[in-house]
């Protein structure tokens, strides 16, 4: 990410989008209409049109199927390093040119990069759409005449000072990229984390930037997605000016990212500098290619959170062994995560809380949840569903998200009906299924004190192998 | 105006002509010209008094299905803590979560999962406020619950327990984060103990506080004549006031909004870096700064313009230099905290450890050179102003966005046609208004500078740049002996 500040957000045939949504419970439900429509140019760029009048602003996301799965070993972190290096000025748009007419005009920019796909956006008074069209069809199409070695250089100083800002310098930092080492294979696409290693950020040349870029930054490769205050009919004319004339680009192979299955536990203690012990249990789920993802989304959200979910209830609240409990699903492109965090009240042994969380997803693994826990859970997406649309950036990311997974902008509506569809047995199986002993424990324990860690006899030092 | 002027006749072209327009030699070596600024829409409200007294400000907004609702009070923890018991305004608002005396905290918490919400109850400095958003058919059953969690809290006793355990675990993490220390820090150092912008929650303070410390804050906060009431979104104004009074019929009339008075702050000493020991810190966390001048201040426009050059944008003088050019950071920036007192002016980021002495040398350049030793240009004057202006349409997109627009109206007695004015204030500012205010605020003979790092890395080069004088403190900004 290039800015401290950025948002996370969640992530074409001709078509309006209609979202169904659940008014009150059982009863009533009423239609919220996301009016969009997708098309592509000749040269394979996809084009997503979301006119919403509600403020003269607009969002152009432009989204490249590229991510950190696409490097190599020994070149980690290049994906996102190339993500820096898209700010530093092209053909047409001297450096500092972006930002003086995003920023500089009372809107945003800025850049993400995950393991499957990099994003690139602007929020503009909508008088200027063209303009930020202009910005990125330019750094599509002319990033290399301007590009040299120093503007590499200063990247890569950033980018390791964002390393040590976020992971580094972070207690529990380090977390999730032992967590990728761990949990994937050597060699699998992500098993690496996305800010990669100081080694290969130190080791990238300009000649891998120009090949990066030619082969991904293409736009057989991307999606342009627009939302906001514009007539669809000048914007169609805009992005067939700006960004008609590129050479579509070559074909790409993709790596293979299956997801992982695990038939025992691996065990970890990893001392970092910090006063209070941590417990994490990470096991491997499915990509956004398996409908399991909604089953196992609902039993993230009747396990921890709101005092009335199971461990958040026990072990915070009833038997306080914990001052924090946090579950999260996560499915990228290929392959997900179920992640369990757990913090102890002072003097309780990680030992205990592993085996007290065990017991009670042993029960929800028994018996199932219940129609209420369901409910519960089920309530708040709608809400969710509408906070993520009502923004224009919101909605251009949405939108460009599913075209770019499920080939389909619309798929927010299918992601939001399964949701909804989730029933007590669906939520009971993928428990069974998932939460196995194939999994991850990780024990974050104060500097010496690996005798902290959750069954430490059982447990191996995690070892970094590079600052 | 010539934007003006060009922007017509683009926009007839692009009425006429959009064919034309795909088929154009494209020149892309120009930006392209913008179209005429889209016109200024701030949303109507409208105001009224509730039977108790709270004030009622509702603005409608009919494109989502949405509802946005904040009861905001008046004064904060800066008003209402007792020194020897910091903590007791967050910990009375975390409290209000936990159960009513007809629901427990568990029955409560059940109840706004089923309607799909969750009520955020947070009092911070100078405000407090309980607010949620939610699908507008659950409005009347959400604002059900929040009235009976203002009004009838059972406060128990076995919850405050555990709230208490959980802050001083909190407190321990805090220490571990070169960020966190230096926000204790440096507020501390800038205001001294005596100011409450000064004080921190701490171990001793949260030991003190009493079930009966809550119940008394309650009952002396939570009172509708010093709160505003604001409803944004799909509603209509008449049934909302109407629910309203209803939902908060219970609640007695009574209170009124605190005067805002601090203590005076001690003179500024001379400039000091304040260096606190983070052994192994792969960065140093920086805050320099002094106080500043309230939000009512006449100079808040050219102050605004001013830091937006300095430190309020990426492309700002200390980002440009610190991050962009130098490399040192992955971001540094600068504001003003525009308190109902002396809010402070703080630059600060996170630097890599060895380049501690150059980023100090380069934050002090760029201090000294917006008071006038790097004269402004006019591209950044114009760029800060339109960056100001033009970014406030976007912050009338959600029906949160409308809701802090209202209540920033109120928390801050700014007039009604405030935002309608406020293109033309930024434009009245002048080049040597810009530079007036940084010489007042931003007084670079008695900053506070406070660096968190690992010192065994960064005082010796610290101490050879010589910028000013070095004391080394612990971890809550006490002295430490050499």
């Amino acid at each position: 990410m290039r800015k401290i500040a950025a948002l996370l957000v969640l992530a074409c045939t001709p078509a309006v989008g209609t979202l169904m949504v659940a008014q009150s419970a059982p009863s009533r439900s009423s239609t919220l209409r996301i009016p969009f429509e997708g098309y592509a140019l000749p040269n394979g760029l996809r084009v997503v049109l979301a006119p919403n009048h509600a403020s003269p602003t607009v969002a152009v996301t432009v989204w490249y199927h590229v991510g950190s799965k696409n490097e190599a070993a020994g070149k980690t972190g290049f994906a996102h390093l190339f993500e820096h290096v898209m700010f530093t000025g092209s053909g047409h748009v001297p450096y500092g040119v972006h930002d003086r007419l995003t920023e500089g005009v009372g809107g945003s920019n800025n850049g993400t990069t995950s393991r499957d796909r990099t994003t690139y956006y602007e929020t503009v008074p909508s008088n200027y759409l063209e303009t930020a069209l202009w910005l990125e069809s330019d750094r599509m199409g002319f990033l290399l005449d301007t590009l040299d070695v120093q503007k590499l250089n200063a990247q890569r100083d950033i980018v390791k000072n964002e390393r040590r800002q976020r992971m580094d310098n972070q207690p529990y930092g380090l977390v999730g990229e032992i967590i990728s080492n761990t949990l994937y294979p050597a060699g699998h696409p992500y098993s690496w984390d996305v800010i990669g290693s100081m080694a290969d950020l130190t080791a990238a040349s300009e000649t891998d930037v120009k090949d990066f870029f030619r082969l991904y930054y293409a736009p057989g490769n991307a999606i342009v997605s627009i939302a906001g205050d514009f007539q669809p009919q000048q914007a169609k004319a805009l992005v067939a000016r700006y960004f008609g004339a590129f050479p579509r680009g070559a074909a790409i192979v993709r790596p293979a990212a299956p997801p992982v299955t695990r038939d025992r536990e691996t065990r970890l203690v990893y001392e970092d500098r910090v006063q209070v012990p941590r417990l994490v249990i990470v096991w491997p789920t499915v990509g956004r290619g398996s409908d399991d993802r909604f089953a196992l989304g609902v039993l993230d959200a009747i396990t921890a959170g709101p005092r009335t979910t199971r461990l958040t209830k026990a072990l915070v609240y009833d038997r306080q062994l914990a001052t924090t409990v946090g579950t999260s699903q996560d499915s990228d492109e290929n392959a997900g995560e179920w992640r369990l965090t757990i913090t102890p009240r002072p003097g309780v042994p990680l030992t205990d809380l592993e085996s007290a969380a065990d017991g009670i997803l042993d029960t929800l693994k028994a018996e199932g949840p219940t129609a209420e826990e369901i409910q519960r859970a089920t309530a708040g997406l709608e809400l969710d569903f509408v906070n993520d649309l009502e923004s224009n950036l919101g909605r251009s990311m949405r939108l460009a998200d599913g075209l770019g997974y499920e080939n389909d902008a619309g798929s927010f509506q299918t992601e939001y009906q399964r949701m909804m569809a989730v029933t007590q047995a669906d939520v009971k199986r993928v428990a069974n299924k998932y939460l196995t002993k194939g999994r991850v424990v990780l024990s974050v324990v104060p500097i010496g004190k690996v005798e902290m860690a959750a069954k430490p006899s059982e447990s191996t030092p995690y070892r970094r192998t590079e600052q | 105006m010539t934007r003006r002027a060009l922007s017509v006749v683009i926009l007839l072209f692009a009425l006429t002509g959009i064919a034309a327009l795909a088929q154009a030699t494209l020149d892309r070596s120009k930006p392209p010209t913008p179209g005429p600024t889209p016109m200024l829409r701030v949303p109507a409200w409208t105001r009224s008094t509730l039977g108790n007294g709270a004030e009622l400000v509702v603005s409608e907004k009919h494109d989502l299905p949405l509802v946005s609702f904040t009861l905001t009070i008046s004064g904060g923890y800066n008003q209402a803590d007792p020194a020897a018991r910091r903590g007791l305004a967050d910990m009375t608002a975390a409290m209000m979560s936990e159960g009513t005396k007809t629901r427990d905290g568990e029955a409560l918490a059940a109840a706004l999962q089923l309607l799909g919400t969750t009520v955020a109850v947070r009092i911070g400095g100078e405000t407090g406020a309980i607010a949620f958003e939610c699908i507008a058919s659950r409005f009347p059953a959400t604002l059900d619950i929040v009235a009976d969690m203002l009004v009838n809290p059972s406060f128990p006793p076995e919850a405050l327990e555990r709230l208490r355990a959980q802050r001083l675990v909190a407190l321990v993490q805090a220490r571990d984060q070169t960020g966190a220390i230096a926000s204790r820090v440096f507020p501390r150092l800038v205001y001294g103990d005596a100011h409450p912008y000064g004080q921190n929650i701490t171990e001793a303070t949260l030991e003190a506080i009493t079930r009966d410390d809550v119940v008394a804050f309650h009952r002396a906060y939570f009172r509708p004549g010093q709160a505003l009431v604001t409803v944004v979104g799909d509603v209509h104004a008449a049934g909302a006031k109407a629910a309203i009074e209803k939902a908060l019929a219970a609640w007695p009339r009574g209170g009124e909004k605190p005067v805002f008075q601090y203590p005076a702050v001690a003179a500024p000493r001379a400039s000091t870096i304040y260096l606190v020991d983070k052994p192994g810190a792969a960065q140093s966390t920086f805050a320099i700064g002094t106080t500043g001048p309230p939000r009512s201040t006449s100079d808040y426009y050219a102050l605004q313009v001013m830091n937006t050059i300095l430190g309020g944008m990426f492309q700002s003088r200390l980002n440009a230099n610190i991050r962009e050019e130098k490399g040192y950071s992955y971001g540094v920036s600068s504001s003003f905290a525009y308190g109902k007192g002396p809010g402070a002016f703080r630059a600060g980021g996170d630097i890599v450890s060895a380049k501690s002495d150059a980023a100090l040398m380069e934050f002090m350049k760029e201090l000294k050179g917006i008071r006038g030793e790097r004269p402004i240009t006019d591209e950044e004057l114009s760029t800060a102003k339109d960056a100001l202006t033009q970014r406030l349409p976007g912050t009338f997109a959600s029906v949160r966005s409308v809701n802090t627009a209202m209540v920033t109206l109120w928390t801050q007695g700014l007039p009604d046609d405030y935002y309608q004015q406020y293109a033309a204030r930024i434009a009245a500012v002048r080049r040597e208004d810009v530079v007036r205010v940084a010489r007042q605020y931003v007084d670079v003979d008695h900053l506070v500078i406070v660096i968190v790092g690992d010192r065994a890395t960064v005082e010796g080069p610290l101490r050879a740049l010589g910028v000013a004088p070095i004391a080394i403190t612990d971890i809550e900004g006490n002295p430490v002996r050499p």
